[in-house]
């Protein structure tokens, strides 16, 4: 069973993160593999051990620094790795990133292609789904539990809206788990050594036969035009000590409250 | 003129508030709205669109269509924008839209925006805001091209109001077969009792703080006493001390209540992005350094379960008898 990861890099956005002039401060922000993307790599090394044999193929897009966070993936236990490198690229979005994977898949033989539910710096969703359309593939998001592995056909459970999902999906597929599908182990440093013999292959455009107009500024559909920094919640008062003490000081407070007297108190 | 095909969303086999919004808002800017309805047994909803200001109100109704399989719903979708030919396509942000936006965008080649928590939209020019980053920074999307715009718009960002009612104009849609690729066998229905968290005035939230299923029991009187919603973390619902459904946080539910109470939870960044628009947080931690005390208004280092209880004694519900206690 062969299976395809893509994974993304991202600013870390536990981090401070600071807007200025319509753009997000660079400085000092570190990047890592977005969190959804992780749980796909796990998931990803979980089938083909639960399966007994296949290969996981880690695939990103970006600038130089995307090396460390397949290298990252590759220490997790991923086999090989494929890096799209191309300033043509910048500026794409869901739809041209979609585009872009399909044109690069297309030519390969996965048989799960599996991916984050949405990217942790954009947290827009829509790359799998898209993709899995590009492609004609069946679509299974947001897994939350593996029923069976077959070599033609999966049975997952997902978390739809009415509910728990029980779902029989033929192969290939797209895949994206659920926050809780896997907990994505740290590489080991066995892993570590190991991922340094392990390939990473780096591509151009034209060396996958993708006309730059399919990306970037050309293909892209949606423009962010600026970002904005929305007013910071900070905290307020907080009170320590015996709780009958600082219940009664904190009760005190929201009966004077404007929003607190009119829900809590009326 | 703009014409919005709305793709309309159920709760319990009803058109859900959200969707009555965004039809609400599109009317409210005086363009043609037409909606779409797919499901099981569901067609007289089409009555509730129409009284909602729907010009048109595409239906497909079918036992096939019980489940949400994506390759039927998109198939009528297609259908649907076929025949309406809107200039946009408007879904709720949810599980149910989450699949079937970007898969049907993609099908009609055009690109999407999602999870939109504010619109301006001036004829055909939109801009379109969207939190990332887990709501830390808000991206302000424009459209590129000039084509259908498919948007998904956040519950609870428009208010719903009295439309200008037209002749019930419905059109039934095709059936598709169902695609042997993706099967749904069947579906767990989780019941969630109690108050409907996006819409409540108030929630109350527990994250693994709470401890076990009897910690989250000893918190109950107090989310009846408030007919307020009862959410959770991720990790508490992981845990099996709430249902999925109580999620709150980005995977789980956005919230937008009057007032949070959050018990027992730290205050994850994931966490946050869901309730930050709550207007008046309160948190019990016994953690000081637990990172929701950064973001919440009043908050108490100690015992929840020695806070509870006096909050319980203290705060008057609008209706004074806890609804535990009614008989039936």
């Amino acid at each position: 069973m062969n299976i395809a990861v893509l994974i993304k890099q991202v600013v870390d956005v536990e981090l401070n993160i600071r807007v200025k002039n319509d753009a997000l401060v660079e400085e000092g922000l570190t990047y890592v593999i977005s969190n959804w993307d992780e749980i796909a790599i796990e998931t990803a090394i979980q089938i083909i051990e639960s399966v007994g044999e296949g290969t996981v193929t880690l695939i990103s897009v970006g600038p130089d620094r995307v090396q460390d966070a397949l290298r990252r993936g590759l220490a997790m236990g991923a086999d090989e790795a494929v890096h799209i490198l191309d300033t043509a690229i910048d500026g794409s979005d869901s739809y041209a990133y979609a585009k872009l994977f399909a044109k690069i898949l297309e030519e390969q033989d996965y048989d799960i292609i599996l991916g984050g539910k949405q990217a942790q710096d954009t947290d827009a969703g829509l790359t799998m789904s898209m993709l899995a359309e590009f492609m004609d593939l069946p679509q299974v998001m947001n897994v939350s539990k593996i029923v069976s592995l077959g070599k033609e056909q999966c049975t997952f459970h997902r978390r739809g809206e009415l509910g728990n999902e029980l779902i029989d999906i033929t192969l290939p597929a797209v895949l994206t788990p659920n926050d809780s599908l896997f907990e994505p182990r740290m590489p080991s440093l066995r892993g570590m050594m190991q991922s340094k013999k392990k390939p990473i292959e780096t591509k151009s455009l034209s060396d996958i036969g993708v006309d730059p107009d399919l990306v970037g500024k050309s293909g892209k559909k949606v423009k962010v035009n600026r970002l904005i920094q929305p007013d910071q919640r900070k905290g307020g008062q907080i009170f320590e000590g015996e709780e009958a003490e600082t219940t009664k000081q904190v009760l005190a407070l929201l009966a004077k409250n404007e929003v607190g007297k009119e829900n809590l108190f009326t | 003129m703009e014409k919005i095909l709305i793709v309309a969303e159920l709760k319990k086999d009803e058109v859900n508030k959200s969707t009555l919004e965004n039809l609400s808002y599109a009317n409210s800017l005086g363009m043609e709205t037409s909606a779409v309805l797919i499901g099981t047994g569901i067609k007289k909803q089409a009555e509730v669109l129409v009284e909602y200001g729907a010009k048109t109100v595409y239906v497909a109704d079918d036992i096939s269509l019980k489940f949400h399989g994506t390759f039927s719903y998109t198939r009528i979708l297609q259908e649907a924008v076929s025949l309406s030919e809107p200039t946009q396509l408007w879904f709720t942000a949810s599980e149910f839209s989450a699949d079937l936006m970007p898969r049907i965008a993609a099908r009609l080649g055009v690109g999407a925006i999602s999870d939109i928590t504010k619109l301006e939209l001036k004829g055909n020019d939109i801009r379109a805001y969207h939190p990332a980053m887990s709501s830390k920074v808000i991206q302000e999307c424009l459209f590129e091209k000039d084509e259908i715009r498919v948007l998904s718009m956040r519950g609870g960002i428009f208010d719903i109001s009295e439309a200008k009612q037209t002749a019930p104009n419905i059109v039934k849609l095709s059936i598709p077969n169902t695609d042997l690729r993706a099967v749904i066998r069947d579906v767990v229905i989780e019941t969630t009792e109690g108050v409907d968290l996006t819409e409540a005035n108030i929630v109350v939230a527990v994250g693994r703080g709470v401890k076990d299923s009897e910690g989250v029991e000893r918190v109950r009187p107090l989310v009846d006493m408030l007919q307020a919603g009862y959410g959770a973390t991720r990790g508490a619902c992981d845990a099996g001390l709430m249902p999925h459904g109580a999620q709150v946080g980005q995977t789980g539910k956005n919230v937008a209540p009057q007032i949070y109470i959050a018990l027992g939870l730290s205050g994850a960044i994931q966490h946050v992005a869901g309730m930050t628009g709550s207007k008046l947080i309160i948190a019990v931690n016994n953690d000081p350094e637990a990172p929701i005390f950064n973001v919440a208004d009043y908050g108490i280092v100690g015992d929840l379960f020695k806070v509870v209880p006096i909050l319980t004694e203290e705060f008057k519900g609008a209706n004074s008898t806890p609804i535990s206690t009614i008989e039936i």
